[in-house]
């Protein structure tokens, strides 16, 4: 059942699409993108450029050269997988207040693939003053030393250069919620967040010792409060807090990949580039489709399975409408 | 501008001294430890004392600390000027008593010479003690004093105090028809959190008595004027002994003096301005008083030429020339007058004190303290308790409130030396600010790569409450946030026999000791509020090859 606001973005996407398609010249960074051809689930229309209805966008790269310019590259993946979404302008409307959730828990460079890109996460800020949001806030409840960690991990450095309120979150200031879930009732959540009109959830996709991986739903954590007990029921809090949030719009940084000693890394050699951005509506496709990459059948992925019997979103993501666009520098 | 009008500037001195010094309790916390470490060096590279302690007590010089002799050179020349002008703490007194004070002019007593000895006596034992390695110059030194007070007792006291306010208003949300009080509350509370405590909620250990010793060393200008500075001060008694014979001294017009009595009222060292030929350079703190008191112009600071000049113009004048109108207490040298027994009272007190103090089996490095987890970069014990002042610089630098002030870890020597309270705060992997801030090398200043590889102690599992061995639980929650790249902390997947007869498998953690760098990650973020079912204890720590149970390379993951 859609809400107001979400027919009147996708009629605005939907004429939005229409104007792009009209602009669409060789010398826009927009003649770069082109369908993967045979990609499944492709939008039968290949010649234009974005499909409103799109579940899942998934932008890729193969660079073959040294020496790349990873910024520019980040930059580009995330682009593209919004605009094969349709744009921002689908999800974000004009005078929103938007809160961007990336994984910053970890006192962790970017190289290390243990927080969300920080290239991703500024892409993501422009785009949604493109797109008219009023404000733009990024944070996250880290658990290394906050401060130290927002620095190391680049990501506040480069949100607030493109003019996004970066902000810490001070557990004193949580407040309770009623969740309504199965194992959580009432539970200590970030005002702010859940107060921002839209709220995106970008997280890194990684290893996780308890887990086996982090990726969208994990990445929830970042909003509440008294964590250390989740760990004992991993599966059924994370459902309980996906519910609540209802996500409208992740993205999925698969730039690197942790494939090890996650949640934390800190080898370097435990990274692989995979230098992939995916968008999506459907949290557990996405999610999905992140434990592909490390190698997990989405089928034996506990808290999955668990989110699929509670109706949060589809297993299988090869069967949602998608897109697939190779990115070229 | 008369001497008189000086006045003013000596308080403007005072005053920018104590808030230049307060503010750099504030910034070394802020992060910007390199930078703030340079400037609060300079107030502890003129102190001579932590030139003196260090040298004496560690057999070290701290580079830095010669700039003291700058201090003591213009002791020597100039008196206690230090007292009167810069010292932040000597402010503090200067205002307690000015509001004890508050515009009623009685006169301030003169301490009994017994009184004013008492601080002679206080640097010999301290001296004493030190030529058996026991420094504790840092706790009774007015900068350390201050500053360990400061940042140990009056920010967590305003840390509390900001943030119980608002966290009662945050709580109760209280609204005028439609705006919440709260939209004017939480910036101003953010900015104030962000601003003097970087976000920081402070919880220090021992930071009441911080606090309460200055109040109550404040307070005692109410009876005793600068009782702190004029009895026990060892910095006042040291530049005391260097004001032997200032070139700056207090020229007394007898002839012109009524008597009144007004120039010593005002007197905050009792150096006895009224007293012709009898002032006391050693106790005076150059601050104006007496001058500007003074109806009748009768007193006044001048120059006073060096001996052979003085004995030059002597041979110059003739006999009928005019003896000059002011007396200075020339001839005599303004004397100590420390009796002998007191003097071998008090190097022996120190003596005995040292010895004493290292007696316990901890000092005598038979067994060690398990909670004596110190900063990494720190020295050997010994040394460390040598050259470390107490300024509590590193516990403010501290981002994760790991370091705080010792009571009982490291002994009656080692009260208010810095230990990692791993329940509290734990070591952050990245950050080396404990050695940027530390202004004597107790911390040394490690590269960051050093640090990360350096064991200031072991995480310990405790199995009689750790979730997956006591309670068949998974928790996992250590090793998430164990900072090291290759895992210190690692699972063994273990058949667990539950309750209901069922066989679980659970992830059992352990510890690697070759890797684990004691930092206390584990420690504070285990889901135990009480006592951690992780725990980091001094065992293995680097500096200490005595207190290492292993033999390196044997099991686990080490190599």
């Amino acid at each position: 059942m859609q809400t107001r606001r979400q027919f009147i973005s996708a009629v605005a996407a939907a004429a939005g699409a229409a104007g792009a398609a009209s602009v669409l010249g060789c010398n826009s960074p927009l003649a770069a993108l082109s369908p993967a051809p045979g990609a499944p689930g492709a939008s039968a229309s290949t010649g234009s450029v974005a499909d409103a209805a799109l579940e899942l966008s998934i932008a890729r790269a193969n660079p073959q050269v040294e020496g790349l310019d990873m910024q520019r590259l980040a930059t580009r993946l995330t682009e593209s997988a919004l605009l094969g979404l349709g744009g921002m302008q689908r999800f974000v409307s004009r005078g929103s207040v938007v809160w961007i959730k990336p994984n910053i828990g970890w006192n962790r460079a970017p190289e290390l693939a243990a927080n969300t890109n920080p290239d991703v996460v500024a892409t993501l800020v422009r785009l949604c003053f493109e797109a008219g949001a009023a404000k733009v806030k990024v944070g996250d409840h880290t658990c290394h030393e906050s401060r130290q960690t927002y620095v190391t991990s680049g990501i506040a450095a480069a949100a607030e250069k493109l003019g996004a309120t970066v902000i810490h979150l001070d557990e004193s200031r949580f407040r309770e919620v009623k969740l309504g879930g199965e194992r959580l009732q009432l539970w200590p959540l970030a005002p702010e967040i859940i107060e921002a009109d839209l709220v995106i959830n970008v997280p890194v996709v990684k290893h996780h010792s308890l887990t086996q991986t982090s990726l969208c739903m994990k990445n929830y954590m970042g909003v509440v409060g008294k964590r250390p007990a989740w760990h004992q029921d991993m599966e059924t809090c994370l459902v309980d807090i996906t519910r609540y949030m209802k996500p409208r719009l992740c993205v999925l940084d698969a730039v690197r990949l942790l494939t090890a000693n996650g949640p934390t890394g800190g080898d370097v050699g435990d990274v692989r580039m995979a230098y992939t951005v995916a968008a999506g509506t459907d949290i557990v496709g996405l999610d999905a489709f992140g434990g592909s990459l490390l190698g997990h059948d989405p089928a034996t992925m506990p808290i999955l399975r668990r989110a699929v019997s509670n109706k949060l979103g589809q297993l299988d993501w090869k069967k949602l409408r998608q897109r697939e666009d190779t990115v070229t520098l | 501008m008369t001497q008189a009008q000086l006045v003013p500037w000596r308080r403007a001195a005072q005053s920018a001294s104590f808030v230049a010094f307060a503010t750099l309790a504030v910034w070394v916390g802020r992060g910007a430890a390199t930078s703030a470490r340079n400037l609060l060096l300079a107030y502890f590279a003129v102190d001579p004392l932590v030139l003196i302690g260090t040298l004496v007590a560690a057999h070290v010089l701290v580079t830095v600390s010669l700039f003291a002799l700058l201090t003591v050179v213009a002791s020597v020349l100039f008196g206690r000027l230090f007292c009167g002008w810069l010292c932040p703490f000597g402010s503090l007194h200067t205002l307690a008593l000015a509001w004890a004070r508050r515009g009623r002019r009685r006169r301030l007593p003169d301490n009994a010479s017994s009184v004013r000895r008492s601080k002679y006596f206080g640097l010999l034992v301290l001296l004493a003690a030190a030529t058996l390695g026991v420094n504790l110059f840092g706790v009774f030194d007015p900068l350390s004093l201050l500053y360990r007070s400061l940042v140990g007792g009056l920010l967590p006291a305003l840390g509390l105090a900001a943030d119980a306010s608002s966290g009662a208003v945050f709580d109760a949300d209280p609204t005028l028809l439609d705006w919440h009080l709260t939209a004017w509350s939480e910036p101003v509370y953010g900015a104030v959190h962000e601003g003097l405590f970087a976000g920081r909620h402070y919880a220090l250990a021992g930071g009441f008595v911080l606090l309460a010793l200055v109040l109550v060393l404040l307070v005692v200008n109410v009876r005793w004027p600068r009782w702190w500075c004029r009895a026990v001060c060892p910095l006042g008694a040291l530049l005391g002994l260097l004001a032997r014979r200032p070139l700056l001294y207090l020229a007394q017009r007898d002839a012109d003096c009524s008597g009144c009595g007004l120039c010593t009222i005002d007197c905050p060292g009792a150096a006895q301005p009224d007293k012709p030929g009898d002032w006391l350079a050693r106790e005076c703190f150059g601050c104006l008083n007496c001058v500007a008191s003074c109806h009748k112009d009768a007193l006044a600071f001048d120059w006073r030429s060096p001996r052979w000049i003085a004995a030059m113009r002597r041979a110059r004048v003739t006999a009928a020339a005019a003896s000059p109108a002011s007396v200075a207490p020339a001839t005599v040298a303004s004397p100590v007058n420390l009796a002998r027994r007191g003097v071998l009272a008090s190097l022996a007190g120190g003596l005995v004190g040292a010895v004493a103090a290292r007696t316990s089996p901890q000092a005598r490095g038979l067994v060690f303290e398990p909670t004596l987890i110190r900063p990494p970069g720190a020295r050997a014990e010994p040394e460390f308790l040598a050259r470390c002042v107490r300024c509590g610089a590193c516990i403010q630098a501290c981002p994760t409130a790991a370091l705080h002030p010792a009571w009982d870890e490291a002994g009656l020597e080692g009260v208010w030396t810095p230990v990692l309270v791993a329940r509290v705060g734990y070591c952050e992997f990245n950050c080396t600010r404990c050695g940027e801030a530390c202004p004597t090398g107790a911390i040394e200043l490690l590269t960051r790569e050093a640090k990360q590889r350096l064991h200031i102690g072991l995480a310990v599992i405790d199995t009689a409450r750790c979730l997956p061995f006591a309670f068949e639980r998974d928790c996992i929650v250590c090793e998430e946030h164990c900072p090291t790249p290759k895992k210190a902390i690692y699972f063994v997947p273990t058949d667990v026999r539950t309750r209901d007869g069922t066989t679980r498998i659970l992830r059992q953690p352990r510890v690697d000791p070759d890797l684990c760098i004691g930092c206390g990650a584990c420690e504070t973020k285990c889901p135990y509020r009480d006592r951690a079912a992780i725990r980091v204890v001094s065992a293995n720590e680097a500096r200490n090859p005595a207190n290492k149970p292993f033999l390196s390379g044997l099991g686990g993951l080490g190599g």
